[in-house]
């Protein structure tokens, strides 16, 4: 497993096109200057458009890096080699998303230094009436990378299943949104309008609510901008969410890989 | 002990529109430890099917195929197998030295061990100016060439080689035959898919047959050949007119036309048996399962 890891990290950092999404980068030093153009709460405004490139430079890399990772080596014929070696496909499969969580990691570091760089600058130029919390702001960087290793088990599940890249880039995109969304469901279906619905699609909005992933668990970024206590507790919770979900979904993608024919 | 078993395999797959394709049927073969087995059949046959079976990348609809005594879908059971795939293509982002560096690591080759394989089938496949290339710059016939160094990295028991000699040239595939002389000679196993019955003919001791999904012949080269022998070229030579000639005799007449060339004075000088190659004998089967 190790050796497909560090085989396929080396692949990720050959690949023109993600250094090329990475570029997207060079937005940062402009973010202090348009965040001055609200006049007010810039240092906020500023943490807000950080996290907005940041997290759209993950969600880029994770659909893409994830959703073609495992249908190229089958399209390119690579796992025909690869099968023939005494690897199980499990072993094969971890390897492969190891060097995508690793690199969406090593990703979210240098981001996150251009993010505090970024909010820094803009402290200084325009100081805020709350204090800024550089660890809510390193916690918030953390949650995120997760969200989108997260989002990356979503592709490798549907390209074990899938014969071309359309379910991994475009089922993986659908959870995205599902995800996100599923917290402001749950909230309204708990509302007087919500209890108000038939009561099947009630429990079948529920039901589905334990099912998808809930994103918004990840989501600290009211607590970065506002400095905002950060609840221990949420964030155990949180990270015990993400390994329980992840396990399950890797080994779903596993069991269904190695039945997977080669052919 | 036997390498390769197959047992009653079979392979169903859904073609198009979901029609049925009978791949194999009810196939059964054993490979011996030390033999190397040419697997012939013209395109379509079900040669790769069986070989990619035997390795674990699809699963028999009925019977079952082991690998040095187990199963062959078990990751184990390719511990001490070197393969070549069909049209083989590897980490084209990697250079070839990178690429057998990270196969003889899942072998469990390291440090000096390791370097000494990568220089032996660098040099065995002459690969070595071209170590450092990215595969993705590499012909198809150095990409095959590579694809047998990954196989012969770990100095595997056995190789399953599925098409060895395609998209080679000349050179090459001369190369590759060498090679495969020199394993066999190693005492190596050898189980290769080909539809290039001459080189069976020179590398192989024993040789199946396989059409339309049916083995239909599981012949020891030797024995073929032999019995396609349809009579000697007897090359004769008068030793005081230096007058030389070839005659030709059936096996049965041989004993009398050397006795009567003798009688008038000739010397034999080289007896040659004039057969018909392997080529024939697998025309006529795949001839006989087409008509």
């Amino acid at each position: 497993m190790w050796q497909v890891f560090r085989a396929n990290l080396k692949g990720i950092f050959r690949d023109r096109v993600f250094l090329g999404i990475l570029v997207a980068a060079t937005i940062f030093p402009l973010i202090p200057s348009v965040s001055s153009l609200s006049m007010r709460q810039v240092t906020e405004l500023s943490i807000t458009l950080s996290f907005s490139l940041l997290t759209f430079i993950l969600l880029l890399l994770a659909i893409f890096l994830g959703g073609t990772s495992l249908w190229k080596d089958i399209e390119r014929r690579y796992t025909f080699s690869i099968a023939g070696l005494p690897l199980t496909r499990g072993q094969y499969l971890l390897g492969k998303f190891a060097a995508i969580a690793v690199f969406l990691l090593l990703v979210s570091l240098v981001l996150g230094l251009l993010l505090l760089m970024t909010v820094y600058v803009t402290s200084i130029l325009h100081p805020p009436i709350r204090p800024v919390v550089w660890g809510n702001l390193v916690l918030a960087v953390l949650f995120h990378c997760l969200k989108y290793i997260l989002l990356v088990s979503f592709t490798f599940l549907f390209s074990t299943v899938s014969t071309s890249f359309f379910l991994p880039i475009f089922g993986t995109i659908a959870v995205f949104f599902v995800g996100t969304a599923s917290q402001q469901v749950f909230d309204f279906l708990q509302s007087p309008s919500g209890q108000k619905l038939p009561v099947l699609l009630q429990q079948i909005a529920t039901g589905l609510y334990y099912i998808v992933p809930n994103f918004t668990a990840f989501d600290l970024n009211v607590n970065a901008i506002y400095a905002l206590d950060v609840p221990l507790n949420g964030i155990g919770l949180t990270l015990l969410y993400f390994i329980v979900y992840l396990v399950i979904i890797l080994s779903c993608a596993s069991f269904l890989f190695a039945r997977r024919e080669l052919n | 002990m036997n390498v390769i078993e197959i047992e009653n395999l079979s392979k169903t797959f859904r073609g198009k529109r979901r029609a049925l394709v009978q791949a194999l049927q009810s196939m059964s073969l054993t490979i011996d430890q030390g033999e190397t087995f040419g697997f012939l059949g013209p395109n379509g046959a079900g040669k790769s099917t069986t070989i990619k079976i035997i390795m674990g990348l699809i699963r028999p609809t009925t019977g079952i195929a082991r690998l040095m005594g187990m199963d062959a879908s078990h990751s184990a059971a390719r511990a001490k197998v070197g393969f070549l795939p069909e049209n083989p293509a590897f980490y084209d982002f990697l250079t070839a030295e990178e690429y057998l560096r990270f196969v003889a690591r899942i072998f469990g080759l390291s440090g000096k061990a390791l370097n000494q394989q990568l220089e032996r089938v660098l040099s065995l496949l002459d690969l070595q100016e071209a170590r450092r290339r990215p595969i993705r710059g590499y012909s198809k016939g150095m990409v095959q060439r590579l694809g047998l160094a990954q196989a012969l990295i770990h100095d595997p028991e056995v190789l399953i080689l599925d098409e060895p000699m395609s998209g080679l040239d000349p050179v090459g595939r001369a190369l590759v035959k060498q090679v495969l002389l020199e394993l066999r000679s190693q005492g190596k196993t050898i189980f290769f898919s080909t539809h290039i019955t001459s080189d069976v003919e020179v590398i192989c001791d024993r040789v199946g047959v396989i059409v339309k999904g049916k083995m239909q012949a599981i012949e020891r080269v030797e024995d073929v050949l032999l019995r396609q022998t349809s009579g000697y070229d007897i090359h004769v030579c008068h030793p005081r007119t230096g007058l030389h000639k070839t005659v030709f005799s059936e096996a049965k007449t041989l004993p009398e036309i050397i006795v009567s060339s003798r009688d008038e004075g000739f010397e034999v000088i080289k007896l040659e048996p004039r057969r018909q190659n392997l080529e024939s004998f697998f025309l006529d089967i795949v001839k006989s399962n087409h008509e």
